[in-house]
């Protein structure tokens, strides 16, 4: 009893109540409609309103965690661990999602809100998918019981331990709740589907499930195009893209959730894909529960690439996953042969061939992409366990884009019925010569790998009859109609920026030394100046960028130290032109001071010379240095330093005069043949460590950094949203179809 | 089902077990495993080796531009020396782990890294990694 009070008391009341609240409602709403489910039709109000009082409690949850940052509670513990003082109150907001609880419960907050549209669009369908819905709901709340954000420290202390300097960023107020948006409507698919299943009512869910799919869709889409432009801008990682695990995460749901909206539309127009749907709605939910798990347990932190760290729920995430995949075989199992499907009745070259493929081609990518990430995992019982790099994405995907590619520009010109090949290529007649034109440009330029231009060749197909296809539908006011193939347009666009901006950027790294011109290329970069920090502008490195007979500008890339973990941060800066991206990421900066410190045996460099410490002399002038410091005389210590000027090796000794009476310190310089010269500017007797410090050399602060063109890398933004401009135009036209379904008679 | 279709299946099922050949072979060969420094001098493939960054061991080359230091196992406090073409990251000195992804070179004994990984010391989780290529 004590120690249950004793653990209460660590506890911010008022927050850790609605949470048990949530818990509480939780469970009598799922209780209540499964009280509908089994005939007892009263019951629905008391399911709905349990529901309604469990999103209250989120919401009031997650409005206290959002107050308890913005007034700077550090009492509690997640406001210390992830906010500070010194931050605005936009980022004092942020850290609401800065780490594994907070992220819990903006998820959780996500998931109930949509929950509320789901009620009411569901229709008749509604008990049993807001009952499997809320079961999905409820797995993260019991996650979010376990690891409460509520818990208090016992005393207050007067500032927070700051947020992480990376997250410290425009981005991460607007990506990461995004990102959960995303996560949370992957849920709703798959309630539709598990509890058609349950029901055996194998008609409509499929109308029903098709804008929320769509959405999640775009959702999720937005989310990764806003993720990646963080890497890219701010960053510094120099891509948009680095198939890291995190970024796996949320790629592998949104390729079965394109997956899945396909099947759908197969489903709606042909009756086809009936079975497939369920499985594909399943996967789609599945692959964000195993994203979580791998990017979240710390099963990947073994590898000390990524430190993510275990917060003790690893056991949670399992059974979760465990939970929703043993319910979802045990329904595909048991009921899967019973949904009535329509045959395949249709000729090879038709638009319902073409899409299976186009299905079955971007599942096996996703697939090949959750081995990859999964790679930790699948070898951890070998001898030595690894991880497979960019490179091992880069190579598999490549076919895949090229298959989709294809097959996306003939869609558009295939019927259902199927057209003689011949027929449908001389409708292609434009869109092949304007790809031939752009591969023959491109050809021209600098792409000369067969690989490459079979690719651009594909991709600008791919852009151009699907380009063709939707201008015929907006000319003839089928606008709602042409959402799919708009997008398509997208795919092609952003094809044709990955091969670009990745297959064909130049990147150099360079040392600049303050005020000397380089040549890189056809460019001459000068370091002109260190501008020092100026209030919240941190410091910024001045290069000016001169390019052959066009133009001259400036780039401030930024590079500082942040004030609470002494992290040297760096910030790239681009120079954006209609045809590529001038990408400059500072590196390493040194201010030019002509010192250096060495250990015994250790090597620096200095004034453009190597200069190694080997020991120190202590017999300088026949007198042993111990003896005479001991004796309380005058003493003096060689240093040993081999210089290396010009690839000559040159021994001195400077030396280091002390007189312990008056404290009188002695350090003549010594002449470095070739000019300068070399003394000893302290000593550190601890760790018998020296200073030395050269006169007479022109050192100047250099800067290195990485300097990188990315032609056309606007085409990958630009296509992105082009996708998700046709994502927008085909949910509206679902939408529309779901509530003239609803109005039908059932 | 006629002829037809099942020649599009059986080609169908071939292209995927090409593509499963293809995927599994590269999985193979972009697979770093970690290894221990005396394996990493073993075999000649990419490797991954990790380590805390021995003090004062780092110089840079300007004549070939390369990053040289030495690593040295926490555990078992063997050392190898690690050659980097490349500039140094920052917070290099301050790193608690460094990992090099590359190979072993048997010519010069020193391991040839193209990728670094700089952990830093810090309480913060999520990514705290910057990687060098």
């Amino acid at each position: 009893m004590s120690q249950i009070l004793n653990s209460l008391s660590q506890l911010y009341l008022p927050g850790a109540l609605a949470l048990w609240c949530a818990l509480f409602f939780a469970l009598a709403s799922i209780w209540g409609y499964s009280l509908v489910l089994r005939g007892d039709a009263s019951s629905l109000t008391f399911a709905r309103r349990s529901y309604n009082f469990f999103a209250l409690s989120i919401l009031l949850a997650s409005l206290m965690l959002g107050l308890l940052l913005l007034m700077r509670d550090f009492r509690v513990e997640y406001v210390f661990q992830y906010s500070g003082m010194d931050l605005p109150a936009h980022y004092q907001f942020a850290a609401f999602w800065a780490g594994q609880k907070g992220s819990f419960l903006i998820w959780l907050f996500w998931g109930t809100a949509l929950g509320l549209g789901i009620k009411r669009a569901a229709g008749k369908a509604e008990p049993g998918v807001m009952g499997i819905y809320t079961l999905t709901l409820l797995g993260l709340l019991f996650i979010l019981v376990r690891e409460n954000p509520f818990v208090m420290l016992r005393e207050t202390p007067a500032d927070g331990q700051g947020l992480n300097p990376l997250l410290q960023d425009n981005w991460m107020v607007i990506h990461p709740p995004i990102m959960f948006i995303g996560y949370a409507a992957a849920a709703i698919p798959f309630a539709f589907a598990m509890a058609s299943l349950w029901r055996r009512e194998y008609d409509g869910w499929a109308a029903r499930a098709f804008p929320w799919a769509l959405g999640g869709f775009l959702v999720l889409g937005s989310a990764i195009l806003l993720g990646g432009y963080w890497a890219y801008e701010t960053l510094g990682w120099g891509g948009y893209w680095g198939w890291d695990p995190v970024e796996n995460a949320s790629l592998i749901p949104w390729i079965f959730g394109t997956v899945l909206i396909h099947g759908l539309y197969m489903e709606r127009t042909r009756g086809r894909y009936r079975r497939a749907n369920y499985v594909l709605a399943a996967l789609t939910y599945m692959s964000v529960l195993y994203g979580t798990f791998l990017t979240r347990s710390g099963v990947l932190a073994d590898f000390s690439v990524h430190s993510f760290v275990d917060l003790g729920i690893s056991g949670w995430l399992v059974a979760l996953m465990g939970t929703f995949a043993a319910l979802s075989v045990y329904l595909l199992a048991t009921r899967l042969r019973e949904v009535p499907t329509a045959p395949n009745e249709d000729p090879f070259f038709s638009r319902g061939t073409f899409l299976v493929l186009s299905t079955i081609t971007l599942t096996v990518s996703a697939v090949v992409i959750l081995a990859g990430t999964s790679a930790p995992l699948l070898t951890r019982f070998m001898e030595n366990p690894g991880q497979v790099g960019p490179e091992f994405y880069n190579r598999v995907n490549m076919p895949i884009a090229l298959l989709i590619a294809l097959l996306l520009a003939f869609v558009p010109y295939l019927t259902w019925k199927g057209e003689p090949p011949r027929e449908v290529l001389r409708k292609m007649a434009w869109p092949f010569g304007f790809s031939l034109a752009l591969t023959i440009i491109a050809a021209v330029w600098r792409v000369h790998d067969v690989f490459h231009l079979l690719f651009i060749l594909l991709a600008s197909l791919a852009l151009a009859s699907n380009a063709q296809k939707t201008l015929s539908k907006l000319r003839t006011g089928g606008m709602r109609t042409a959402g799919g193939y708009l997008a398509h347009v997208g795919v092609g666009v952003m094809l044709l920026g990955f091969i670009s901006s990745s297959a064909y950027d130049q990147s150099s790294k360079v040392l600049l030394e303050q005020g000397v011109p380089r040549k890189v290329e056809d460019m001459t970069l000068t370091f002109t100046r260190f501008i020092p920090r100026d209030g919240r502008e941190k410091e910024r490195l001045e290069i000016a960028v001169e390019r052959e007979g066009r133009d001259t500008f400036m780039v401030y890339p930024k590079l500082f130290v942040n004030d609470r973990t002494k992290q040297v941060m760096a910030n790239p800066d681009i120079k954006s032109s209609p045809f590529e991206d001038f990408y400059v990421s500072p590196i390493d900066y040194d201010p030019g001071q002509p010192r250096l410190q060495l250990a015994k045996g250790e090597s620096g460099s200095i004034g453009g010379m190597e200069v190694r410490f080997t020991d120190f002399d202590l017999e300088v002038d026949g007198v042993n240095a111990m003896t005479a410091a001991a004796a309380g005389r005058p003493m003096t210590l060689g240093a040993n330093v081999v210089l290396t000027r010009n690839g000559q090796a040159i021994n001195l000794k400077p030396l280091y005069r002390l007189n312990p009476a008056t404290g009188a310190v002695e350090t003549p310089p010594v002449q470095i043949p070739g000019g300068g010269a070399l003394f000893v500017s302290g000593i550190n007797a601890s760790t018998g460590a020296i200073q030395l410090e050269v006169t007479g050399f022109d050192i100047r602060p250099k800067l290195s950094i990485d300097v990188t063109r990315k032609p056309l890398i606007q085409l990958v933004w630009f296509g992105l949203y082009v996708v998700l401009a046709g994502g927008i135009l085909a949910t509206i036209s679902r939408i529309r179809q779901m509530r003239t379904l609803e109005n039908l008679p059932p | 089902m006629n002829g037809k279709k099942k020649r599009f299946y059986v080609l169908g099922g071939v292209l995927l077990l090409a593509f499963a050949g293809f995927s599994l072979a590269s999985f193979k060969e972009t697979l770093t495993p970690y290894v221990s420094y005396e394996q990493a001098r073993d075999v000649n493939r990419m490797v991954q080796v990790a380590g805390a960054l021995d003090k004062g061991s780092s110089s840079y080359k300007n004549e070939n531009e390369s990053l040289y230091f030495t690593l040295k196992d926490p555990e078992s406090q063997e050392l190898l020396r690690v050659r980097y073409k490349g500039l140094k990251p920052a917070n290099f000195e301050d790193a608690i782990s460094i990992v090099a992804i590359g190979r072993y070179d048997a010519g010069t004994q020193e391991f040839e890294a193209n990728k670094l990984l700089v952990k830093c010391p810090s309480k913060y989780q999520g990514a705290e990694v910057k990687t060098y290529s």
